[in-house]
């Protein structure tokens, strides 16, 4: 039995078309997904039905053994974290602070440790500064922090990250991918939605959404060698793979040639 | 002239920390045509700050600014219509949430040229045609823009103010959300609306490797404070961007890594995979 | 918008800052039910120098008070003239006729247009307000030549209209003063924890104290979303040529139409949001929680509810005697 089972599922916000449409998908315990596909395609969809803010159509979904309802719901939520497309929607303090300390207060987190964590998350992502400041008043790439250090804090055994990073400059989105991945070598199991494809290289599979549909669901390294899969998803494959690519016919750029797969899966 | 920074400060007040300055003594100057320019900087940096002074959505604390020859200063001036400057001036909004209001997509479109004047049935055609501009079919035309996709949302926010017709296009992270393709035709679009009618077009993104391929200039902003305006080239071929929180683009640092891994000497400041590819084949010739 | 200092937290240090809310909350309680005990304008006249006396020593800047007080100072001066016309006992201290004539009215329209163009270029916004109501009182007494359109009538003041009216007026001074130093000191979230903790044995009796907690917090949390809110479609629509504060009337009062109703729809919207966040952040109504912010009483609260409890009882006194 897989950590994250999700059988037959099906979501549909008018009756009419299903925007999710008979999803069968296994995730193992410590697996980092990246989720790719168009606008529109239902990944953020999938998210919210994963945590149980959406209940589907049809279909099941079972975290750790225990299957999705409306009574187990609380249950999951303790297990898995999200940090939501639109960070607006994420907020519920009324400072920096009080918001990064809203989930860990439900968890009945000490209060020291809670100060403790608060320190320790904001540093993480930059916000110490800014810990009293009402989240109204923050920049775009500010207020994005601010909803992955109050999900951080949770120290859920999943986080899903739907768009997180998307309006991060490069470098501070880089100083976060890094602490992403020692806390998936400390095990946290990641979903990461995205539509940067050089973030969803670091994924061990990755899982293309196509009109509520899965297209493809594979490891990062094969799927990549699949061109066909992401053109027609609207998708791009990584500057070095589509230079690759190219380089393909001719021997003589073999050495080049694997030089490039090199920088795109170690970097 | 279109837009001319004078010494422009922008300072945010709030009983909850006072003031907070997020732009400093920023003098620049975009002119009304020809323009297509890149505008970066860290989070937080003042990007959005400095966006919204470009339609005088807000003011200058201190300094002036001059927007198609009217002057603004950190007063409301009675004798300036700001309407007018806002219809030559579009600014789509980092966050679309904040710009979509009205409950179908179709009217959200045509609130802004319903502004200007202009018939009812003009004004659905133009929803219509700018929505299709941004890769959304009619189908959409009835939908509450508030039910949408983050990038459908984004996609329905851009279609509004290009429905305006404005004379300089402002948009604040416009691809930010968009899936690959759609990022792609979206730039295709702006770059060809600057091709064919020579309007000025400002863009704020973090992806530098839009930031090579399309634009002739960039801004970079730093800690509230203007530090670089040129061509992008010049900013690339600078060492360690990565202290003002930039990146290189992607082809930048591939080559250079072949170059580094292989020992082989490859001019690495090609914009495109294509002018990239015909180095890499030219060189293995040598 | 910004004056408006009624409900708003500003931090700073002194005294009031450092109590706990629960003593913030008791005592203002006490302190309110005290005022509404005094009897004599003398005793009042007091409390409100009590009150400012307090300001002083908690180091609030009683000018921002009195800023934040303007916008219901208007409801002060209704008060206060309603209470004047509809109190008739006592004394009567001055008693004459009321004309409206063609003339009155001609007055009232002069009158009116040199308020509003006065409170339109200077800043004496309130002066003129009290001007304006001070002519109206004039124009009426005084002018009655031209024709008639309502027939003279008779006015009365009677001594204890004034002091009522003087009563009412210092009363809801001190009860709004009070408030405010209670919301200016108090951090929103305090003072729902304050709030909570001080209805929790009401629990007992099966109140559910902390949803009711929970409750105000969201709408403390929320009154200046909803301000942001519509803030935010006021710049969405400026930005695409519909700029509140240009145009004649009839478009402005289009443009507010046209804000009310996204305004509806996107707070409903919001609130299902909120409701999503908090749960996919565990939250569970009922279910125990910690608190990052945390309640420590000291000395300071012991002496300032034995001060509020000794002028409750000092108000009894005075009401018995
Ligand atoms: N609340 C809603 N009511 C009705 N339809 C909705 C709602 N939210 C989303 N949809 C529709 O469901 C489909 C899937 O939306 P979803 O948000 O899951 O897409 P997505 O893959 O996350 O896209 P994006 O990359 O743009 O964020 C879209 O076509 C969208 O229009
Ligand atoms: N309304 C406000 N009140 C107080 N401070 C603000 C307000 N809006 C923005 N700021 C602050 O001003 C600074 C600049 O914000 P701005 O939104 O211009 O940044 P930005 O460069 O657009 O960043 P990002 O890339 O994250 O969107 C930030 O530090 C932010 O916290
Ligand atoms: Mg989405
Ligand atoms: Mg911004």
């Amino acid at each position: 039995m897989s950590y994250i089972e999700i059988q037959k599922l099906s979501y549909s916000y008018n009756e009419k078309t299903n925007v999710l449409d008979d999803i069968n998908i296994d995730i193992e315990k410590g697996e980092w997904i990246a989720v790719l596909g168009h606008n529109g395609s239902g990944k953020s969809t999938l998210a919210k039905t994963l945590v149980g803010l959406l209940e589907p159509k049809t279909g099941d979904i079972t975290i750790d053994g225990i299957t999705l309802g409306e009574e187990t719901a609380y249950e999951i939520r303790k297990k898995i974290g999200i940090v939501f497309q639109n960070p607006d929607n994420q907020f519920v303090g009324v400072t920096v602070k009080d918001d990064i300390a809203f989930g860990m207060e439900n968890l009945c987190v000490p209060r020291e440790e809670m100060l403790e964590k608060i320190n320790f998350y904001a540093k993480k992502v930059n916000m110490l500064d800014f810990l009293d400041k009402e989240p109204a008043t923050l920049s775009g790439g500010q207020k994005q922090r601010v909803a992955i250090a109050g999900i951080l804090a949770m120290q859920s055994d999943i986080i899903i990250f739907d768009e997180a990073t998307s309006m991060l400059d490069p470098y501070s989105k880089e100083e976060l991918i890094q602490y992403i991945k020692t806390l998936h070598k400390d095990g946290l199991t990641i979903i990461m939605i995205t539509h940067d494809i050089n973030e969803a290289l670091l994924a061990d599979r990755i899982l293309v959404m196509n009109k509520g549909k899965v297209f493809a669901f594979q490891e990062t390294e094969k799927i990549m060698k699949d061109k066909e899969t992401f053109t027609s998803s609207n998708l791009e494959l990584p500057v070095a793979l589509e230079l690759a690519n190219s380089l393909a016919q001719d021997d003589k750029f073999k050495e080049i040639r694997d030089k490039l797969w090199e920088y795109a899966l170690t970097k | 002239m279109g837009i001319r920074f004078n010494q422009v400060s922008h300072g945010y007040t709030s009983f909850a920390d006072g003031l907070y300055t997020a732009i400093k003594d920023i003098s620049f100057e975009i002119s009304d045509k020809n323009e297509f320019i890149a505008l970066v900087g860290h989070t937080g940096s003042g990007k959005s700050t400095l966006a919204k002074h470009m339609n005088a959505l807000i003011f200058p604390t201190s300094g002036t600014l001059e927007i198609f020859g009217k002057t603004i200063t950190s007063k409301r001036d009675k004798k300036i219509k700001y309407n007018d400057i806002r219809k030559k001036v579009g600014l789509v909004f980092q966050f679309p949430e904040y710009q979509l209001f009205e409950e179908t997509v179709e009217k959200d479109i045509m609130f802004g040229p319903m502004n200007f004047k202009i018939s009812k049935e003009e004004a659905k055609a133009l929803a219509k045609e700018s929505l299709n501009l941004v890769g959304l079919d009619d189908s959409y035309l009835t939908r509450n823009p508030y039910n949408l996709s983050g990038g459908e949302k984004k996609r329905v926010s851009i279609a509004g103010i290009l429905a305006m017709n404005p004379d300089i296009l402002v948009l604040d992270e416009p691809t930010s959300g968009l899936d690959p393709a759609g990022r792609r035709v979206l730039m295709d679009l702006f770059k060809d609306i600057h091709d064919k009618t020579k309007k000025s077009v400002i863009i704020i993104t973090h992806d530098m490797d839009l930031v090579y391929q399309y634009f002739n200039r960039v801004l970079v902003m730093n800690e509230g404070h203007l530090i670089f305006d040129g061509d992008p080239e010049k900013l690339f071929r600078e060492k360690d961007l990565f202290k003002n929180h930039l990146d290189y683009p992607n082809t930048i640092k591939v080559l250079d890594y072949l170059n580094k891994s292989l020992g082989i000497n490859l001019d690495i400041y090609k914009r495109t995979i294509e002018e990239a590819l015909l180095e890499i084949k030219g060189a293995e010739k040598l | 918008m910004k004056s408006v200092i009624i409900g708003q937290y500003i931090p700073g240090k002194g005294l009031f800052y450092k109590l706990d809310p629960r003593t913030k909350i008791i005592a203002v309680f006490l302190l309110m039910v005290s005022v509404f005990l005094f009897e004599r304008i003398e005793q009042l006249l007091i409390a409100l120098g009590v009150a400012t006396l307090l300001l002083l020593v908690g180091k609030i800047n009683i000018i921002r008070v009195i800023k934040g007080l303007k916008p219901i100072m208007i409801l002060l001066i209704f008060t206060f003239i309603f209470q004047i016309m509809l109190n008739k006992q006592g004394q009567k201290v001055v008693e004459h006729d009321m004309y409206f004539t063609l003339f009155t009215l001609l007055f009232l329209v002069i009158a009116f247009i040199l308020w509003r163009v006065m409170v339109k270029i200077t800043k004496f916004r309130f002066t003129f307000f009290f001007l304006f109501v001070i002519s109206i009182y004039l124009t009426l007494r005084y002018v009655d030549y031209g024709q008639t359109i309502i027939q003279p009538f008779n006015f009365a003041i009677y001594e204890d209209g004034i002091t009522m009216s003087i009563f009412v007026v210092i009363r809801l001074l001190i009860i709004i003063t009070l408030s405010t130093v209670l919301t200016l000191t108090t951090k929103p979230t305090d003072l729902t924890q304050g709030l909570e903790k001080l209805m929790h044995p009401l629990k007992k009796i099966g109140f559910d104290s902390e949803s009711f907690a929970l409750i105000i917090s969201i709408s403390l949390r929320y009154i200046p979303t909803i301000f942001d809110e519509a803030n935010k479609i006021m710049m969405a629509q400026a930005s695409r040529g519909a700029d509140f504060s240009e145009g004649k009337l009839k478009d402005k009062l289009r443009q507010v139409i046209s804000l009310l109703v996204p305004m509806f729809i996107i707070a409903f919207i919001r609130s299902e949001e909120l409701a999503n966040a908090m749960e996919s952040r565990n939250f569970v109504p009922g279910e125990p929680r910690t608190r990052i912010h945390e309640l420590t009483m000291s000395y300071r609260d012991t002496l300032a509810t034995l001060f509020s409890f000794s002028v409750l009882i000092l108000s009894i006194v005075l009401k018995v005697i």
